[in-house]
């Protein structure tokens, strides 16, 4: 990899991880508003929507602007993606829950909206880790292929788990589900060219 | 938190105004001001928001009108000038910046079951078993607190509220 790809790599991993450090900072001010777990756990959540859709933006940008150079991003974001899944969960399992397992188990079971966004991080990880190269090359580009177009599958899912948990205000998950279906529909149409 | 709210018993004011015989309900509308309260501005309910309660309920000892937390007025964002407080019931029964009371003879409109009666009934009394549809109310998390802790029936008022709704099915009048 030349110098310039790895530099602007590292330059995307910083800019990303800065909506982390805000939230540390704000935690360390005391700045989380009155419901602090509500809001980290939010704010997580619409920060995987926001790498997700840039992930599914890469190659539609790249087809339309020609650039060849942003490729190398497209792993880089969808791992950011994953990253802040995790964070998310993360805030569920120990801040929300506090490790309560029985009361996660019937949750996942009884609650459609942690129904899909548990289906939606278990598919996820699956695609973190068959992101690495030594997997991609074992699993061979068609089936490598045909597991990485779950990523439709992870936006759909990820769009309807927030529509699902907002109590009465579907703008923001209805335009994240605005932005994804033009992302998908510029798949779409790409694919019917060839 | 437990609040601690500074105000007068609703009973007071109704008994004041002598209801007639056939005031079942008493409805409570509150402001509608986009100019004051952006969040108006969009029809995300229908506004002015608007409350009830049986009249039974209202006149409960329980049953409070506001005008002051922790012992200073009423900010605008709690409610002011005047508010209700109905501790047994979901937080969105406590209408906040009250204009209008009437006592009416059918069950009143209230904002949040027109905007999804699947949701949200009339008497949203607090009950861990029987849940939202889309998420548990089994457990809380008091603002303050980490842990969560068990919901309690009525949110603890039982002893003084549960006979006002004796012989009455409360997952089918949620």
């Amino acid at each position: 990899m030349d110098k310039r790809a790895a530099n602007l790599k590292n330059c995307v991993l910083v800019a990303a991880l800065l909506p982390l450090a805000f939230l540390a900072v704000r935690s360390y001010l005391g700045e989380l508003t009155a419901n602090p777990i509500e809001y980290v756990s939010q704010a997580t959540g619409w920060w995987t929507l926001c790498f997700l859709s840039i992930t599914l933006a890469i190659t539609p940008i790249r087809k339309l602007f020609k650039f060849q150079w942003i490729f190398p991003l497209r792993r880089l974001f969808g791992l950011i993606a994953f990253f802040y899944a995790c964070v998310h969960l993360a805030t569920w399992v120990i801040l929300d829950q506090f490790f309560d397992f029985e009361s996660m188990l019937l949750d996942i079971k009884d609650r459609p909206y942690i129904t899909i966004g548990m289906s939606a991080f278990v598919i996820t990880s699956i695609l973190a880790y068959t992101s690495r190269k030594s997997i991609r090359l074992a699993l061979g580009p068609q089936r490598w292929v045909h597991i990485h177009r779950l990523i439709y599958v992870i936006a759909i899912l990820g769009v309807t788990h927030f529509y699902l948990i907002v109590k009465r205000d579907t703008t923001e998950p209805l335009v994240f589900a605005a932005i994804i279906a033009v992302l998908l529909a510029a798949r779409f149409i790409a694919r019917q060219k060839k | 938190m437990v609040i601690p709210w500074v105000g007068f018993p609703l009973h007071k004011l109704i008994q004041a105004v002598e209801p007639t015989g056939s005031a079942k309900y008493v409805e409570f509308v509150t402001l509608h001001d986009p100019e004051q309260m952006p969040g108006q501005r969009s029809p995300i309910l229908d506004w002015p928001y608007r409350e009830g309660l049986r009249l039974d309920e209202a006149l409960h000892p329980l049953t409070i009108l506001s005008v002051g937390i922790f012992g200073e007025v009423l900010p605008n964002q709690n409610g002011a000038p005047i508010r209700l407080v109905v501790p047994w019931k979901y937080g969105f029964k406590s209408a906040k910046s009250i204009v209008q009371i009437n006592l009416t003879e059918t069950q009143p409109k209230t904002a949040w079951n027109l905007a999804n009666s699947r949701e949200y009934g009339f008497y949203s009394n607090v009950n861990p078993a029987v849940n939202h549809p889309r998420w548990s109310q089994r457990k809380e998390r008091r603002i303050g607190e980490f842990r969560k802790r068990e919901t309690l029936p009525f949110n603890g008022y039982g002893e003084w509220v549960a006979s006002l709704y004796s012989g009455m099915d409360l997952e089918k009048f949620f």
